[in-house]
């Protein structure tokens, strides 16, 4: 049964599968747009003042519910519940929600994950056991991984909190030689690292760049 | 396998007769057998697009009883394998043919015996022209990016449309209804004919559906000439999405073909056009065209006016 074009839904409308990401009802919308709008060539003559303004209405109702969350999903349980559409494409939206690239509340997350580390650390009650570690003349990559895992930090988490590349960490903590970032940037990664698993940052740097040079 | 296509579209000058007589010589070339059948009756041209003299024999013959076999009115081109059937002789008068001529001339069309039968069609939405642009399962209509003539082409689908159920409704006696219903609407006129097809529906649902099925059955491929690339990028698929959505889903765009002012000389001086220019985007557009139309895919069954 072809549905006319009064009784599509939006996503009929618009062209788009119940799953659309937000990006691509907008592209959508300007595609949509550029058919119907007053001066497009596509539908010359097509349609009466009064016709067009109701299209226009529509795609723009269609539009401010889509790009709205509330509201979409408001509509998506309206078209659920009357029967127009399987449950299914709810379970699909849920699953399919974009990822933020950028985290507003990023300052937030850093200092709640510091506190975190910190928490871990104190709960373990290894400080102790760390500086002892921590103790000989010379520390390499290994030692400092043995240490972090020892306080039960994950290097996400230190990466997390330092935003250091979790590469760069990487090397560090396997003696990587050839991939270690120039000394200059070295020494104020370790002294980083050394303070999100609060160690002595002297001992640390200091350590580490022996071990460097001895090999 | 034999495929008739008719090329037509409201408005004149749009380049019908030009297409036609390219994705003639270019499917002639590709080794099948085409004939073209001009049918834009009392202005008939396409002899001069091939660079003819004008030919002897036409379609007159035909009409006038001189010849029964339509096939022998079909004179060879200088294209190998192309072949026309002319109405260049025909009388004056002769775009108001009369209906039984039609009806046999359209039955002697789909009785040609050629690979390709490409039915050219003049400007405008008289019924002789609907009737022969319905002739073919797929009608090819021809457009270019103006105003103007996107406002005659819909006027023509719709046109396409209203004829068609026209004359369903005669043929099953059914005529009254159009005629109430007609009354009914207080300016006596119609948007569209799915608004009739509705109505129908509602008051036949049985019949109403047959008839719906009718127009849902033709099947209309759009072609873009004298594309200059200024305007709209896509106007090609925005217009047959337009048509998808608010007539039938039927709508098929074949292309853009680009526009190139030589196409006017070489039809100023007599010459084909693909043979003089064959390396110009306008050529290669036509050829990618009439590749799509030789793909193998069956066309729809024959929708033949039945008596």
């Amino acid at each position: 049964m072809i549905k006319k074009f009064e009784d599509l839904n939006y996503y009929e409308l618009f062209q788009i599968p119940y799953g659309a990401s937000s990006f691509e009802v907008r592209q959508a919308y300007k595609n949509i747009l550029a058919i119907y709008e007053e001066t497009s060539l596509a539908t010359y003559s097509l349609f009466t003042e009064d016709e067009r303004r109701e299209i226009l209405s529509k795609i723009e109702k269609a539009f401010l519910t889509l790009i709205d969350e509330q509201k979409r999903t408001s509509y998506d349980n309206a078209l659920v519940n009357s029967g127009e559409v399987p449950e299914d494409i709810l379970i699909e939206r849920a699953q399919k929600k974009a990822i933020p690239i950028f985290q507003i509340n990023q300052a937030r997350a850093r200092g709640s994950n510091l506190a975190r580390i910190r928490k871990k650390i104190q709960e373990k009650g290894t400080r102790e056991r760390a500086s002892v570690m921590v103790k000989g003349d010379v520390i390499s990559g290994n030692d400092l991984k043995n240490l972090r895992e020892s306080l039960g930090v994950e290097l996400e988490e230190v990466f997390q909190a330092t935003k250091i590349s979790p590469t760069a960490l990487d090397a560090i903590e396997r003696d990587d030689i050839t991939n270690l970032p120039p000394t200059i940037y070295l020494k104020s990664f370790l002294k980083s690292y050394a303070e999100v698993l609060q160690l002595d940052v002297k001992t640390v740097v200091e350590g580490y760049l022996k071990n460097v040079e001895k090999q | 396998m034999k495929r008739i296509y008719s090329i037509g579209g409201g408005k004149g000058g749009s380049g019908k007769s030009f297409i036609a007589t390219s994705l003639g010589v270019l499917l002639a070339k590709q080794g099948k057998r085409v004939v073209l059948v001009d049918l834009d009756l009392g202005a008939s041209n396409l002899h001069t697009l091939l660079g003819q003299k004008i030919p002897q024999k036409g379609l007159d013959a035909f009409i006038d009883k001189e010849t029964r076999n339509l096939e022998d009115l079909a004179l060879p081109t200088t294209i190998p394998n192309l072949y026309l059937i002319s109405s260049t002789k025909c009388s004056l008068e002769i775009a108001n043919l009369f209906y039984a001529q039609k009806v046999k001339l359209i039955s002697a069309i789909n009785d040609l015996p050629f690979d390709y039968i490409l039915l050219d069609l003049g400007p405008g939405t008289h019924f002789n022209t609907l009737d022969f642009f319905l002739v073919a399962p797929e009608g090819l209509f021809v457009a270019t990016p103006e105003p103007t003539a996107i406002e005659n082409t819909f006027n023509f689908i719709k046109s396409v449309y209203l004829r068609k159920l026209k004359l369903a409704l005669k043929q099953t006696n059914m005529w009254y209804v159009f005629k109430e219903e007609i009354a009914k609407l207080s300016r006596g006129t119609l948007k569209s004919p799915m608004e009739l097809v509705d109505i129908l529906v509602k008051r036949e649902p049985e019949k109403g559906k047959l008839f719906e099925d009718l127009l849902k059955r033709l099947k209309f491929k759009l072609i873009l000439n004298k594309f200059r690339g200024q305007v709209t990028e896509n106007l090609g698929e925005q217009l047959v999405d337009v048509c998808n959505r608010h007539l039938y889903p039927s709508f098929e765009f074949l292309g853009n073909i680009s526009y190139d002012s030589r196409v006017y000389e070489a039809i100023v001086a007599r010459h084909i056009f693909i043979r003089k220019y064959p390396y110009t985007k306008t050529v290669s557009d036509l050829q990618t065209m009439a590749r799509t139309l030789t793909e193998k895919r069956q066309q729809p069954a024959e929708l033949r006016i039945s008596r």
